[in-house]
């Protein structure tokens, strides 16, 4: 886990973590949140749709972004105020997720970051963009 | 309205979108030409102009809209 307080970060600063996508993650995600949607839960109706399985709960894929503020940037001190999240191409159970936060402004008053965010599959595609405002709490 | 004013402002609305203070657009620049330029962002893009301007495009009206010098002529058909 990082630590980085307020003062240590500077706009323009990456973090980048890999993250596959599996079966047990979707029926856990099933579990917590009671999301039975055939769209996630029916591979034969997602297929009917024209997806090339289930697809992965959109939600499911954006929980990474608070590894990505709590364990990477900032780290440790992180405290995530708000997200504005766009899922623009669908993710499948095995894809391989890239998640990357860069920082994008820094409020000195309110020690808080925004993160210009984006989450892309194995073969390059983003498959969600976003940003993302935390309070670093040191 | 003038046709620079109005591309300096459609410039500070693309660069707040695409959280990209460099962000140099001009009349050509098409959704090929910006990474993050996607349906989704089609979206983003349009009712933030109808906002600014008080307008309202139709979906025929964002179909049309191939670059930023199709929304500009449309801005401007419409806030006449």
């Amino acid at each position: 886990m990082n630590h980085y307080t307020y003062s240590d970060i500077k706009i323009g600063d990456e973090e980048i973590f890999t993250h596959e996508i599996t079966e047990d993650q979707m029926r856990l995600f099933l579990e917590i949140t009671g999301d039975t949607n055939s769209l996630h839960a029916d591979e034969k109706r997602a297929l009917e749709e024209g997806y090339k399985g289930r697809v992965v709960y959109g939600m499911l894929t954006a929980s990474l972004l608070s590894t990505l503020a709590g364990v990477y940037m900032p780290g440790e001190y992180s405290l995530i105020n708000s997200e504005e999240l766009f899922f623009v191409k669908p993710v499948y159970v095995g894809d391989i997720l890239q998640i990357k936060g860069k920082v994008y402004e820094k409020n000195d008053k309110f020690n808080i970051i925004t993160l210009k965010v984006s989450i892309t599959n194995q073969n390059n595609e983003k498959v969600c963009r976003g940003k993302m405002e935390i309070t670093v709490r040191q | 309205m003038n046709r620079e004013q109005l591309l300096a402002e459609i410039n500070d609305i693309f660069k707040d979108a695409f959280m990209d203070d460099d962000l140099v657009i001009t009349e050509e620049t098409n959704a090929e030409d910006i990474e993050d330029w996607d349906s989704l962002m089609q979206i983003t893009l349009i009712t933030t102009i109808e906002g600014k301007y008080g307008i309202e495009f139709t979906l025929d009206d964002s179909l049309a809209m191939k670059n930023v010098g199709d929304m500009m002529d449309l801005i401007i058909q419409k806030v006449k």
